[in-house]
């Protein structure tokens, strides 16, 4: 496959059917360059944000399909994003949860403040998730009982399921490896509840999405979802900020803290958190991306087809 | 007519539809023709960015391909007054900015 190729599948499917074999032929028609490349990747940026750009051609029923289809995928990725963002918080709040951290919040006003900042962050964010998620989730347990897919509910009902799992997990590993063990056990036992907690916080947030992708949800349910998503996503953008502000002020104001080895599981404290940072960074981007995608969608769903 | 806001796709659509004044084209064609009425050479990304808004909006349309990968547009009524307008602002604009250059 050439660079051309390669560069083409870039873009989004609808994009391509549309102007594929032309764009091939503009391509080809002088040699690569590096700013030819960047330009490619910029346009392909581009179509992915404005998903109506390639489907003026679509009969209208088709359009309002893929326009809805690209909705639904923007908010169940802003809802991935947020969940790969809340294990980087919960992360940030067993690093902050010893006694030390919590001195330093009260004795330094902006460590303080950046975490009081994080805090009202994460309850703005999952009041969002919640006022814009229950009604989707309504939605697919109606879908469900109306068409007797009981699988659906089941796929609902993986995330206590998941919990309870954790939960499991973590009472037996304290059982068998209690504190004071060989390095060996602890360090086994700490692998696998890291694993245990990922692997439930994966597994709850595909069957979800997997089970909304399942289900008829209305239109309107998913055209309002996209206000709470935009609340989701500056809370994200507050608590990643606040983060950042958080470790660069502890820092400079408590350096031996920062410096030390306070960080999860005895690790460095400042290597501890630029690993949160860098999760809410990634997932703080996505859920942009995706914002930008589903209000671009849903303002194509407003627009009369020609 | 409403102007819609074609983003940093603004001056790339006024010189296609500029191109495409001057007759239907295919992309290379307008590329070129681009290239030789303004001296901007677009990139391909750009250059379809901006054809895709147009088409969008209803500016331009896609006449049968004449070959395999050579798809050729032309305005469409919508277009021409777009442009017409666009111009003429332009028009406006140069002739004041030439009128205060002439005082220094």
């Amino acid at each position: 496959m050439n660079i051309y190729k390669l560069l083409l599948r870039l873009y989004p499917r609808v994009w391509r059917d549309r102007y594929e074999e032309e764009f091939l032929v503009v391509l080809a028609s002088h040699p690569f360059s590096l700013f030819e490349g960047f330009d490619v990747m910029r346009g392909a940026l581009d179509a992915h944000l404005h998903p109506y750009l390639g489907a003026t051609t679509l009969i209208l029923s088709e359009r309002i399909r893929l326009m809805l289809s690209t909705l639904r995928r923007s908010l169940l990725t802003m809802f991935c994003a947020y969940c790969s963002f809340i294990v980087a918080g919960i992360a940030f709040q067993k690093l902050t949860e010893y006694h030390d951290f919590a001195e330093a919040a009260q004795a330094h006003s902006l460590v303080g403040f950046s975490f009081d900042l994080v805090v009202i962050g994460a309850i703005a964010a999952l009041l969002a998730v919640l006022i814009g998620g229950l009604p989707i989730v309504a939605a697919v347990v109606k879908d469900a009982l109306a068409r007797k897919r009981y699988g659906l509910l089941f796929l609902l009902a993986t995330p206590l399921l998941a919990l309870a799992v954790f939960i499991s997990t973590t009472l037996l590993l304290e059982a068998l490896a209690p504190l004071g063990t060989s390095t060996f056990l602890t360090l086994l036992s700490r692998g696998i509840f890291v694993a245990v907690f990922l692997g439930a916080a994966v597994a709850s947030t595909g069957a979800v999405c997997f089970a909304v992708t399942r289900s008829n949800i209305p239109a309107r349910l998913l055209r309002f979802a996209v206000l709470p998503s935009l609340l989701m996503t500056l809370s994200m953008l507050v608590m990643f900020v606040a983060t950042l502000v958080w470790g660069l002020s502890l820092c400079s104001d408590v350096p031996q803290l920062f410096n030390g080895n306070e960080g999860m599981f005895g690790t460095s404290t400042s290597g501890s958190w630029l690993r949160i940072v860098l999760v809410m960074a990634i997932a703080t981007g996505l859920a942009v991306f995706s914002l930008m995608r589903g209000c671009s969608a849903r303002s194509a769903l407003r627009k009369p087809a020609r | 007519m409403g102007l819609p806001d074609l983003g940093r796709f603004s001056d790339p659509s006024i010189l296609i539809l500029a191109s495409l004044a001057g007759g239907k084209k295919h992309g290379y064609a307008i590329m070129e023709d681009i290239e030789s009425i303004a001296h901007v050479r677009l990139g391909t990304g750009t250059l379809y960015g901006a054809i895709a808004r147009l088409e969008e909006y209803g500016f331009i349309e896609a006449l049968p391909s004449e070959e395999r990968g050579r798809r050729p547009y032309r305005l469409t009524s919508a277009g021409i007054s777009f442009l017409r307008e666009q111009l003429i602002s332009m028009e406006a604009l140069a002739t004041l900015g030439l009128r205060r250059l002439a005082t220094l």
